[in-house]
């Protein structure tokens, strides 16, 4: 019998293993950025409402608890800061304008799969375990036509939890949404492409080399106006 | 911040943009200096809401077409 000299794992090691660990979750990969007690108070947060919430059969309970927690480990962001912002006047009426969308959600035509790091039909969990390397690359803009059919649209993306975006692409790339409302007339035109990206990629790269090619892009296509939806 | 970097630059080469996203991201969209930012109650990964919920996903970006030619000054942050 060979004695079990292994440490019993800390709570910080407990909540480090759900940012891409050993329990790899993209809803809870949060607890990383919190400090031992707020990770303490989360959990036990999360229990007590559990209950409550299977008492009274409402879950906007453990969703607000879980934004909470989401919304505290964002709270002190250390990245990049701007003193003075930039505004460009929005003077068509939007029944008259053209409108373009464009997400950070990873979502590819499948007859078109942008073979991120040079790998062919690259898995879900694999981006999630290669997610750094993706933080390095230069990030690969999808052209999605609005009239792709649901089957033909797909997502990959290791930065978050894709489930819904799986189960409704629309809850991150809203392109029947946008089609409808072209449809009935509250705005223009469409272009004729919508665009995603994985937005977990370098940032210089983005801002150097691909944000000047994106604008060329959407003033070539006489865009009035952008949805942009960061995931 | 990906999605800001891009509205910055959209913006100053004169293609108005509004970002939608969830209240998580508030304090990281805050410190960008966006023009226009429309905050949905949603979790990370879930911005227009539960799957399937035509109605809200049709709110949602009606308000944010709204919010494009309404505002009249950078830092426009509007919740739903």
């Amino acid at each position: 019998m060979s004695e079990n000299t292994k440490s019993p794992e800390t709570f910080e090691e407990f909540r480090k293993s759900f940012f891409y660990g050993s329990r790899s979750d993209m809803s809870f990969k949060f607890l990383d950025h919190l400090s031992d007690e707020q990770g303490a108070d989360f959990l036990q947060k999360l229990f007590r409402d559990v209950i409550t919430s299977i008492d009274t059969g409402d879950t906007d309970l453990l969703k607000q608890t879980v934004l909470e927690g989401q919304a505290a480990a964002h709270a002190h962001p250390d990245t990049f800061s701007y003193s003075e912002g930039t505004f460009a006047p929005f003077t068509v009426n939007p029944a008259d304008a053209k409108f373009t969308m464009l997400t950070s959600s990873g979502h590819y035509p499948a007859y078109n799969d942008p073979e991120p790091l040079g790998i062919k039909e690259m898995s879900q969990s694999e981006a999630e375990r290669r997610i750094f390397d993706f933080l390095k690359e230069k990030p690969v803009l999808s052209e999605i036509p609005f009239s792709i059919s649901p089957d033909e649209l797909k997502v990959r993306h290791g930065g978050y939890d894709t489930r819904a975006s799986l189960e409704d692409p629309n809850v991150t790339f809203p392109w029947q949404r946008m089609n409808e409302l072209q449809e009935d007339g509250v705005i223009g035109r469409l272009t004729e492409n919508g665009y995603s990206f994985i937005g977990a990629c370098s940032q210089k790269r983005l801002m150097k080399d691909v944000i000047p090619e994106w604008i060329r892009l959407m003033k070539e296509n006489g865009v009035d106006g952008a949805i942009l939806i960061p995931v | 911040m990906s999605v800001g970097h891009i509205a910055r630059g959209f913006e100053e080469s004169g293609i108005s943009t509004v970002v939608i996203a969830v209240e998580p991201f508030l304090k990281r969209l805050e410190i960008m200096s966006l023009p226009r930012t429309l905050l949905t109650d949603n979790l990370i990964g879930r911005v227009l809401g539960s799957p399937h919920d035509t109605s809200y996903q049709r709110k949602v970006l009606e308000k944010a077409v709204k919010l494009l030619s309404s505002a009249d000054k950078n830092g426009t942050v509007e919740h739903i």
